[in-house]
Parts: structure tokens; sequence; C-alpha cells
């Protein structure tokens, strides 16, 4: 059934796997997150999961921890079987997440942080003893190679030191099971260095991790075992002397069933409507060049982090630059959003709920809300005007809802994208920036907003599009960029542009 | 699935339900506030014979009126999900501001230029505190409060000024056509107020920054600027509430105006204003402020002893955010 | 190991660590020097060692309400109400005094009715989940007509003198405010410092979820904040009924600003889960100075109130300037 490839004494530490799962499934309104997933983590052992960006990786987590629970599927622990069903469930058998959000205190000590809500007592009741607990934090520290002194005040140690302390805070629960998501992802060498020495001080004493990475060179030397998802599905382990990187992406990529959208790309692209040169940020991006045309659509790829969405915002000005230029329509963009807009520029943001729509106002206030200088130039507001611009472009954009008075909120995921899009066709906008338009669209949609898109850049306009999923870029951009740790790791014309391509650049490989 | 791209469903109710479904949320909040204003006339004419008088209803109106001007600057101050603490105390010294140059140059001219031009600065000040400054908007009015409060009394120090000229009276106590002229004043601004929010570009953004100041930003509104604007206004409109306190009182000292902060807030709440910014309209505003009035109005024709009012303005200041957070926790997520 | 009575050592260690490692730790102490010596150069009835104990006996009302209001601002909460309440604890404690000729009645009520007052506050904030400030500007508006109604406008007089001992009288040559207000600051300290209801309030401003998630009833710990807040007012009333000889519907309107003063100047900036129950004492002395020095200079009681919003503004933009470059 499972694991066909793997060699039958699979572990070398135990024959029965500490917790196996199998046949999970966690099914969303519209998407199926896992399908039939079985995975079987033994004692001792660094398990890797690869997939790519939706591939299930963190719905497997949440499920483990217990946070959701599984819709279908059985667990076993050391064999026999179990029901994690809840995060007391979960915490019960010892299965800890650490999450890329950190459950710390900021201004509370590193001892006080790990036994949050389990202080030793006192003598007086309500006291704490911080003798005890002092030196227990000691003792588990001690345990995991860490030597930091337990009275620092967390808000004082840097990201890398603040995850130790989250994984003595799982040990001292006596963690049997311990997911680190993506841990090295903000860590500089040195940093990295002393984790994995933890984790191997983790390994002697049993534990059991689930490691998610995309970098090529921690899977291949960290891990013992690794299992690639793709789509919610199990699509292969492998062990890592039987691998290589190649062999992973391949496995990680795949067709989408869904993407049957095909358009005419560009032949003959116009002039330069985005161009950067050197651009930097405090949020974390470094020295960007990068150039979109008019009548093209030029992808912006990368994994989730890689600094997609801070490129955006600074064209867009949302975020101010360090240094370097952004050039919208050959202007130079040295002001905000608004002058952005001034300039042609519009953005549609990721989260569309909280930055791109007011969702307590109707659909015919959002879509002008771009506009409103242009079509009330003296300052009177007409609402017939409004009325009327905004039934032109429900129609062109073939929204659906009741009328432009229905609260934006009510309109369905693609509907409320629409009114994005609208709302920058109102501005009259030339260089579009579109940040993730198809997360939450249901298949139907996806194609009308890409067809949307299409139009705007045969009548002339430039699109800058960041998308997580390969096959869309693939499929809709005319060339793209690829993103990696906030830089241009490389750009892929018509020809190069391939799913493995793309991800191949997008992680790490050093 | 198309699902998505098909309407939702149309309502298919019959009649009067189907008229009332019909109307937007921000006409409906308003009739029931109008049936919520028109069943408490009921209630009080019954409870009391001295409420449907003309004195009374005249008196009532005079009230309203007073603090309607000053609940309408805070509307817009509230619509962009912020607070201005600082209402009460700017009457204070602006009142006294227009007093002291009053009866110091014998001009009321130059008393109102200045208790208007006291109002409006202020307001830009807490504009500014709060935009440029970035505190936020309940400490940086709550600490003005306190400025201006001390400045009034170091200003008066101690003293009152009183007795002003009739033709500055009237604007507080006096008739024309027998209607108190502060009612009239309530007029002019209720609809300015409603042409200004509902019928200028300015108004549809300060709506949107309520809504949602993050996506109001990024689609290119001036946010900055609005903000700053309507703590102007907010401010302005203290600034004409204190001449018309002033001329009403015919006299000034150090602490007029400290309590109206709390009944401006309660006028704006009931009125249908949400906390949370971006609901809310002039019109309910006035018919809050008329609520308010003639529940405190017939607090006194009841002979309830005044001390319990502020008591009272509290606990409808705590249940209207109550309801509040009830109605916007539904609509949020 | 057996864990000492008072561990002052490992308090100690921890204290001089805060004091390093908080950013405006310097900055409150260096504006209480400096006002002291601005206003001993301006006047030279400052710096007497008279007028200094004065000072200190003043400010210990305000050391008792801004102590619990410290506790409140870090979790991100504020309470608005506490000077209005102190002012309705006022008029109850006289009150009751005057009818039972003694004093622990008397307390008894007025830390209950701080207590009620508490309670309510904090269930508006952690049940209903109303915003701290509009809830408290609410019951500020109730405490303040509650007491109003209390006397109908009159002070309350004929304080007995068992409770005007507490203001007046001394104990080994110290003044028993000050007894009081030490220990009161010793046991916030305790608290907050050695105490799961301490680290807890931590955890509510810096944290919340972080708190929920370790199985803690976030909710609990969250009113009790502000029921301390309450009780501490009842108690404050007890030495401000005695300062004042009575009970005075006005008492203590307005003293909320002094106290929200004193803890922004003192460091604990309204930031999550970062306090520093030193730096409010420093805050606290920092008002009084100024409040003392400036009535030397014959400035008029609202004009200080003015001058302190100043400079809590100054402090506040300071932090910001700071904080930006950061």
């Amino acid at each position: 059934m499972q694991n066909t490839s793997l060699p039958l004494s699979t572990s070398p530490l135990e024959e029965t796997p500490l917790l196996e799962l199998r046949g999970i499934s966690k099914h969303f309104t519209g998407v199926q997150a896992l399908d039939d997933v079985s995975i079987q983590l033994y004692a001792g052992e660094v398990h890797m999961l690869l997939g790519e960006n939706g591939a299930g990786k963190s719905t497997l987590m949440k499920i483990l921890c217990g946070a959701y629970r599984a819709d279908a599927g059985d667990f076993y622990w050391q064999g026999k079987p179990v029901r994690i069903e809840g995060p007391a469930d979960a915490q019960r058998l010892g299965i800890a997440v650490i999450f890329q959000e950190f459950t710390l205190v900021p201004h509370l000590s590193v001892a006080q942080n790990i036994f949050l809500g389990r202080e030793p007592r006192g003598r007086f009741p309500g006291t704490v003893n911080h003798g005890e607990m002092r030196r227990r934090a000691q003792e588990i520290m001690g345990q995991l190679g860490m030597s930091l002194d337990p009275d620092t005040e967390v808000a004082q140690l840097g990201v890398a030191q603040q995850q130790l302390v989250e994984i003595a805070k799982a040990m001292s629960q006596h963690a049997r099971i311990l997911v680190l998501d993506e841990p090295t992802a903000s860590l500089s060498d040195n940093e990295t260095e002393k984790l994995f020495r933890m984790i191997g001080q983790l390994k002697q004493q049993g534990v059991a991790m689930v490691y998610i990475s995309h970098r090529m060179a921690e899977v291949f030397s960290m891990g013992d075992r690794i299992t690639v998802l793709r789509d919610g599905k199990w699509v292969g382990s492998r062990m890592p002397g039987d691998s290589d990187p190649d062999q992973l992406v391949s496995l990680m990529v795949g067709r989408k069933v869904d993407m049957t959208y095909a358009r005419e790309h560009c032949k003959a692209p116009g002039e330069v409507a985005l161009r950067l040169q050197g651009v930097t940020a405090r949020t974390g991006i470094h020295d960007i060049h990068l150039e979109v045309r008019a009548g093209e659509i030029v992808g912006l790829a990368g994994l989730v982090g890689s600094g997609r969405t801070e490129v955006a915002r600074s064209i867009f000005g949302a975020d101010p630059i360090e240094s370097g230029r952004v050039e919208i329509l050959g202007r130079l963009q040295s002001g905000g959003p608004i002058m952005a807009r001034r300039l042609g520029a519009a953005l549609i943001p990721e989260s569309r709920k909280s930055q791109g729509l007011a969702l307590i106002r109707s659909v015919s206030e959002n879509l002008v809300l771009a506009s409103l200088a242009r079509l009330f130039p003296r300052g009177w507001f007409v609402p017939a005007r409004q009325s009327q611009e905004s039934l032109q472009l429900i129609e062109r954009l073939r929204i659906a809802t009741t009328g432009p008075q229905q609260l934006v909120q009510f309109l369905s995921g693609g509907n409320q994208q629409k009114v994005v899009i609208g709302k920058w066709l109102s501005a009259q906008s030339s260089l579009f920036i579109f940040d993730e338009p198809t997360r939450g669209i249901d298949v139907g949609a996806k194609a009308e907003i890409f067809a949307l898109i299409d139009g705007l850049v045969k009548k002339g306009a430039a699109v800058l599009m960041i998308s997580s999923e390969l096959s869309e870029i693939v499929h809709v951009c005319d060339r793209t960029y690829v993103m990696r740790e906030g830089r241009i790791a490389g750009h892929l014309n018509r020809e190069q542009m391939s799913e493995e391509a793309i991800l191949t650049l997008g992680m790490h490989h050093g | 699935m198309s699902d998505s791209l098909r309407p939702s469903a149309i309502n298919s109710q019959q009649g009067p339900a189907a008229l009332w479904g019909a109307l937007p949320d921000s006409m409906q909040s308003v009739a029931l506030r109008l049936a919520a204003l028109a069943i408490l006339c009921l209630l009080l004419s019954l409870a009391s014979e001295a409420f449907f008088t003309t004195s009374n209803i005249l008196n009532v109106l005079r009230q309203a009126a007073l603090l309607f001007l000053l609940a309408s600057g805070l509307t817009l101050v509230i619509l962009t999900a912020g607070l201005d603490l600082s209402v009460g105390a700017n009457v204070a010294l602006s009142a006294c501001l227009a007093a002291t140059l009053i009866k110091g140059t014998g001009s009321i001219a130059i008393g109102v230029v200045a208790g208007l031009s006291s109002g409006l600065l202020i307001g830009i000040a807490n504009g500014l505190l709060i935009t440029w400054v970035r505190i936020p908007p309940f400490i940086a009015t709550y600490g003005m409060l306190w400025i201006l409060h001390g400045i009034t009394y170091w200003f008066m120090k101690g003293e009152t000024i009183h007795g002003f000229p009739p033709a500055f009276r009237a604007i507080g106590s006096g008739y024309w056509l027998g209607i108190p002229v502060p009612v009239y004043l309530m007029g002019v601004f209720l609809l300015i107020g409603l042409v200004f929010a509902q019928r200028t570009r300015w108004g549809q953004e300060i709506y949107a920054v309520g809504a949602n100041p993050e996506a109001a930003r990024l689609s290119g509104v001036p946010v900055k600027s609005r903000l700053v604007l309507v703590y102007a206004v907010s401010g302005a409109m203290a600034g004409l509430a204190s001449l018309i306190f002033l001329a009403r009182l015919n006299s000034a000292e150090g602490d007029i105006g400290e309590s109206l902060t709390l009944p401006a807030i309660a006028a704006v709440l009931i009125g249908g204003t949400s906390l949370f910014g971006g609901v809310g309209s002039m019109l309910g505003t006035l018919i809050g402020a008329l609520i308010l009035t003639l529940v405190l109005n017939g607090m006194n024709l009841l002979a309830i002893n005044a001390n319990w009012q502020p008591v009272v303005t509290g606990v409808i200041v705590v249940l209207a955010v109550f309801f509040d957070n009830l109605t916007r926790k539904g609509d949020k997520r | 190991m057996a864990e000492p009575l008072l561990n002052l050592s490992a308090g100690a260690d921890t204290w001089l660590r805060r004091v390093r490692t908080s950013g405006s730790s310097s900055g409150a102490l260096m504006t209480l020097i400096g006002l002291c010596v601005v206003f001993s150069w301006i006047t030279d009835t400052f710096l007497t060692s008279a007028n200094l104990v004065n000072i200190a006996t003043q400010s210990t009302v305000l050391l008792l309400i801004a102590l619990p209001m410290t506790l409140i601002i870090m979790t991100e909460g504020l309470d608005l109400s506490i000077g209005a309440v102190l002012t309705v604890t006022n008029v109850v404690l006289a009150m009751v005094a005057v009818q039972t000729g003694g004093v622990w009645w008397a307390l008894l009520a007025a830390l209950s009715v701080g207590a009620v007052f508490g309670l309510v506050n904090g269930s508006l904030v952690a049940r209903l989940g109303i915003p701290p400030f509009v809830a408290t500007l609410g019951t500020l508006g109730v405490a303040q007509g509650l007491a109003l109604v209390l006397t109908d406008g009159q002070s309350v007089v004929g304080i007995p003198e068992s409770v005007q001992y507490f203001y007046s009288g001394t104990l080994a040559g110290v003044p028993l405010p000050l007894w009081i207000a030490a220990l009161t600051y010793l046991v916030f300290h305790g608290v907050l410092y050695h105490t799961r209801f301490g680290a807890y309030i931590f955890a509510l401003g810096g944290n919340r979820e972080a708190l929920s998630l370790a199985g803690v009833r976030t909710q609990v710990y969250w009113i009790a904040v502000y029921i301390v807040g309450g009780v501490m007012a009842g108690l404050a009333a007890l030495v401000l009924t005695a300062r004042i000889s009575s009970g005075h519907p006005t008492a203590a309107l307005g003293m909320e600003f002094d106290a929200i003063a004193a803890v922004a100047l003192g460091g604990t900036s309204f930031e999550k889960g970062k306090g520093w129950l030193l730096g409010t004492l420093l805050g606290v002395l920092a008002v009084g100075v100024m409040r003392n020095g400036l009535n030397q200079v014959g400035v008029n009681s609202a004009v200080q109130v003015s001058a302190i919003g100043f400079l809590v503004i100054f402090a506040l933009m300071i932090d910001a300037y700071r904080g930006r470059r950061a």
C-alpha cells in the first residue's frame, strides 16, 4: 500500500513507529487539504516533510497537535490505536509543535516562559519557587545543550534563541514528538549549527521529529527519512541515501487537475512599465532588479517568505525603500500609495479582506474607492455618478451581486476579487501588481480572473503576478522571476519556464 | 463550481417585511431610533403632565441642539474609529477665551472669532498628535483634555466672567419666530453635516477610512489628512458649541463644559455610530442627542436627583458599546 | 532546595537586571532629579527636609492607586474610573466612620465598594470585550454620580480621631502613611515578581494567547487585576479621608490622570506586558515634586495638571523617538 519504496527494516532504532498516521483526510470548504495521507514517525528519527505551498504540510501539523480534527483516518501510538481530537490529547501523548509565531511572553524570563502555567509552588500559596524553577530550567536546557541564563528576559533574545526556548518549553512537558516548521528560516549559519546540535541531542533522547523544510542541504544532511506531499496526497517517501534533490523536486511538482486555462502569450512587449534597480528595503528584500513591459504578464515566484509580497509593497509605496529606484511608467516612484496610484500603478493585495476591501461598505463604494478624486474632482459627491461607474464595472467584470448596494462582505471570494480589480480599472491604472490573485477562489472563478488579467494586458497594461501555485505561473505568465530569501534568484523566459525549474531556483541549494 | 458566481438568494418575503429588508442598513438603523424616540416621547407624556408643554419641549430642543452641535463633529471622529475625549475641555477653554475678549474689547465679533479659532486649533493639535506623533486617539485626546483644563484655569485665575451683551446672549437663550435660536443652528449644521458626510468626496473617504484604514491607504486615500480633518472639525464644532453655551449661561468660569464630554459621546453612540468605525450618520446623532436629552429631561420632571444623571449617562454609554460590540462581532469574520 | 522567606538576593538580582534592561529606567530617575534641581533652584523652601517629607506623605494616596494602575496598564488596559472610585470610597468611608465612630467598619465598607467597582470594570473588559477606556469611562460617570447622590453635594464632616490617625500619626518617627506606602509597595513587588498572578499579568499584556494555550484561565486573572485596582482605591480612601478630614464628593476626581502620568513617566509604556514598579514609584514622586514645587511658586492646581500633561507628552514623544530608532 504505502511506502513501497522503503526497505523492510525501516528504522535503526525501533520496528514499531512511535506514532503512525493512517489514511488521514481533512476537508475545508471547497478544498481537500489532506487526502488519505499516511506517515510513520520513529523515535530518534528526523522525518523531513517536503511539499510546495499548499501541499498540506501545515494542515498535517495542525492535526498532529490537535488544533484541527481529522475527518477520517487513524492514529497509532506504538502500535496501539489512540485518538487525537484536541490539544489536550496531543499534549498527553507528548506531541509538541514549534510554530513560527512563538508562544512566549516577551517580558518574562526564560524559566518563567518554560514553566508558564506549571510553575513550581513556593512556600506561600500562590507564590512561585523561583530557585526550583531556575534549576529545572537549567537542567532541561543542559540536556539540550543550551547554555542560556534562565533569568534572561525573553524579549532580549534573538529569534534563534527564542526558538530554542520554545523547544525547551516543549521538552519540559516531556514531548516525545516534536514538529518543527522551517526552524532555520530566520537563523544565521552559526545559530543553525546550534539548532542542529540540539536536534542531535533530542535524537539521542529518542524524540521523534517532523521537520518541515525547503532547504535541500538540510533535508539531506539532517533527515533520516523524507516524505513528500503534493496536493494533499502522499506521493512518496525516501531515505536520503536512496535519493537526490532532483528526484524530490519532481515528486513535489505535478500537474494540477484544474489548470486547464491557456492563453495566448505576449509576442511583442511594449514600453517598460515597471523597472526596479537595486531596490533594498527594511522588510528584508535586497538588491532587486526587475522589469515589466506593457502587454506582458510577468511572474514573481518563490516560496512563502521569499520576499515577493515585500517587493510588491515596496513598488507600491506601502513600505518605504532604503535604497534603489522604482520607476513606474518611466517616472520615479518616490512616495507612498497615493503617488503610486497617480503614476498609474495598482496593487491587488494578498489578503483582499483586510487590505483590499472595506467589507462593511457596498460594492459600489468599494469600486470607486481609488477613483474618488477622478470622478468627483470638485469635491461634490454625486451618488448617480458612483452608481453609473459601478454598474459599468459590474457588467464589464461580470461581478455576481444582487446590486451595487450589496455589502461586499456577502460576495464570494471570486467576486470580491473582481471588485478589487474593478476598483483599479476605475482608477484607470496601467500597471497591475497581483499578489496571489486566485487565493481562496474556486476553480470556475479562477479561470475568469485569469481571463480578466489577460484582457488587461491585451489592452496594453502591464502585469506583475505573484503566485504560489507553480502551474499558474507556468501557464499564465510570459516569463517569470524567481525569488529566494529576499533576493532575485533567477529569471526564466517562456522556453525555460517549468514547475521544476521554478522550484529548483526557489529552494536553497547551498 | 460556478456556485460562487451566482448572486445570493433573493429575499422572497412579502409585504412589509420585504419593504423593510429592502432598506439599506443605515436607514433601518435611523428608523429604529426614530421609533425609540417616539416611544420615549409617549412614555414621558404619560408619566408627567409637564412634559408636553410648549416651554418644556422648546427647552428640550434647546438643550438637544447644544448637545448635537458638539456631537456632530464627534460623529466624524468616531466614524474613523477614533475618539475625542477633549471636547468638553475644548468648550471650556474656547468659551473662556471668547468671554474674556468680548468683555475686554467690547466686540462680539472678536469674541466669536476667537472662540471658533480656539476650538479649531485645538482640534488640529489633536489631529497632529494622532497622525504625526502617532499617539493613540484616546490617549492623545485624554492628555489634551487635562492640558486644556489646566490652561483654562490658569487663564481664568479662578475668576468668573459674566454679563454679556444681549445681542450675544440671544445666540444661546434667544428666540426667533418662537423657536430658540440654537435650534436653527442645529438645523443648519444638521444639513451641513449631512451634506458633508453623504455628498462630498471627503465624507466618503472618511467612511472608508473608518471601515478599513489600511485598505483605504492602499487605495490611495490620504488617510492622515482626513484624520486631521475630522479632529479639526470636532474641535471647531466644540468652539461653536462653546459660544452657545456661553451665551446661554451668561457666565464663564474654569470648569464649564466639563460635564459635556460624556453626554456628547453618548449621543453619538445612541445614534448608531459604531466605535469600530465606518458606520453611522449625522441624522442618527441628532436622534441620539434628542433621546439622551429627553431621558435627562424626564428625570428632571420626575424630580429624580440630578446627581443621578452622570450615572445614567455612563450606563447608557456602556450599554451602547455592548450592543455595538455584539452586532459588529457578528459582522467581522 | 528550600525557598527562603523573602528571597532578597534573587529579587535584587532580577531587579538589577530589569533596571539595566528597562529602556526608560534612567529616564524616570533623571526626570525626578531634574525636577528637584529645577525647583530647588527656583525656590529655597523646596529642598528642606520638612518639605521633602511632606511631598512623600502627600504622595502616598497617589502611590496607592498608581501601583494597581501599573498592573492594569501592563495588561494593555486602563482604568479611567479610579479617581472617581476613590472619591466614592472616600465618601463611603467617611459616612460609615461618622456613623460607627470607628475606623474598621468604614475601611471594610470602602474596600468592598472599591472591589465591586473593580469587578464591574474587570467584567466589562474581560468578559464583554469592551475596550478598557470606554468601559472605565462609563464607570467613571457612574462613580462620580454616585458620590454626588450619596452626599447630596455636601461634605461629610466629623471624622473620628481613629481615622485621622492614619494620616497624622507616626510610628518610630516616620509618618504612618509612609509605612502604608512602603508596605504596599513591598506587597506589590512581591506579588508581581514572586507569584504566579504576577507572572500572568505580564502574560496578559505580552501574549494572552500563550497564557490560555498554557491552560490558564485568563479571564479570572484579568478581572482580578481590575479588582485589585478597586480594592486599592478603598485603601487609598483611608489615607485620603484622614488627610482631608472629610468625605467630599469631588475629593479625588481627576486623580486618575496623575496616576496614569506617574505610570507613564515611570517607564511603563502602553505596549505589551512591560512594567516597572520602581518606575511608578519614581513617577509618583516626580508628580509629587511637580505639584509641590508649582504650589510653592504659586501656580494654580489646575494649571499644574497642564504642566504634568506636557511632561508626559514630552516623555511619550521621546519614547516614540527612541522606539523608532531602535
